[in-house]
């Protein structure tokens, strides 16, 4: 789940799990597996960066986990 | 000027009076009562049919089967190919300010929602509700005059039944059995000829008119969708030339592929 900007600078938040492609055209264009399409402020290289600091926070937060446990 | 509707009412009227100067007098054809029956009964029964808002639009109605309003759908298209290049040149935002001079109150509306940051389902939802509420507009006036087209032979009927009692009630009276008669049958013709020549044509035209606006407003929506979408104008091009028939299409010149070189270079490098 990351969160993006609208273009009227409303934040949502979608599942970068099912993001099929991200085009810059100049305007950012998410396209989602389902065909639905939303529009960002974000750069393509900054979803990018987006999607890698979430999973790499899942990772972290599980490896802390497992460590807690012992 | 619609040159079809002039023409349709001018050859329809035309050749039904050389018919008749052809073989008798026009005063035989002239019959102010039963003017009054045709014409009296059919915009009475009109009034009743619709609300006073309605017919208001009456003037107009007829104003746009007389004349054409000039859809240019190859205009259309040009256009929205062009705020797609300058959407990718520029960016998205910056066609608000390009359409600021637009008189098409659609378009204007479509790239609005598209620069607000509004979700393209909704684009397309907004955008198509206002196309329907457009068609069902439409189909009230054309139901208005198509209330003429079908009242006025009905009042035909009644001019008739009337001279028919004048008739039979005067039987004894052999010297006006026959102009009775005549005089039942021109309301009649009145209304066949009123009804067949004006008002059901008339109301099959708006139908037509209202088909090629609708078919505009359609090409807008998917060009709008497309800029949206960021699509290259090369396809938004193709998308919408599927609207036209092959002989309008625009065939490709030198200078536009010039141009969309250049383009296509100049977004590469960003």
């Amino acid at each position: 789940m990351i969160r993006v900007t609208r273009l009227n600078g409303q934040e949502v938040i979608i599942n970068s799990e099912i993001i099929e492609f991200v085009e810059d055209t100049p305007h950012t264009v998410i396209t989602m597996r389902s065909g639905n399409k939303i529009i960002t402020r974000e750069t393509a290289d900054e979803i990018i960066d987006k999607v890698v600091e979430y999973r790499q926070r899942i990772f972290n937060d599980a490896s802390m986990l497992k460590r807690k446990r012992g | 000027m619609d040159l079809s509707t002039i023409l349709g009412i001018v050859s329809g009227f035309g050749f039904v009076l050389y018919a008749i100067a052809g073989g008798g007098a026009f005063s035989d054809f002239l019959d102010v009562p039963s003017m009054m029956i045709v014409f009296g009964g059919t915009i009475g029964s009109v009034l009743i049919s619709f609300p006073m808002n309605d017919m208001k639009k009456i003037v107009k109605l007829f104003k746009i089967g007389f004349f054409d309003k000039k859809i240019d759908a190859k205009k259309t298209i040009k256009k929205i190919i062009d705020l797609s290049y300058t959407s990718k040149r520029k960016g998205l935002l910056s066609l608000e300010s390009e359409i600021e001079d637009y008189n098409n109150a659609f378009l204007k509306k479509g790239v609005l929602l598209i620069v607000d940051g509004t979700d393209p389902e909704m684009v397309r939802e907004i955008l198509e509700m206002e196309v329907v509420n457009l068609e069902k507009r439409h189909e009230k006036g054309q139901n208005i005059i198509g209330a003429f087209g079908k009242y006025a032979p009905a009042f035909g009927m009644v001019g008739t039944l009337i001279g028919l009692i004048k008739m039979l009630t005067n039987l004894n009276d052999s010297d006006t059995l026959g102009p009775s008669m005549a005089i039942a049958l021109v309301t009649t013709f009145y209304g066949a000829l009123l009804a067949n020549v004006l008002f059901n044509p008339l109301a099959n035209k708006l139908k037509l008119k209202s088909e090629l606006e609708i078919m505009e407003m359609d090409m807008l929506i998917e060009g709008i969708l497309s800029i949206q979408s960021g699509e290259s104008p090369y396809i938004i091009e193709e998308k919408l030339n599927s609207f036209l028939n092959s002989s309008n299409r625009d065939k490709k010149d030198e200078n536009e592929d010039e141009e969309e070189a250049e383009i296509r270079e100049g977004v590469q490098e960003v």
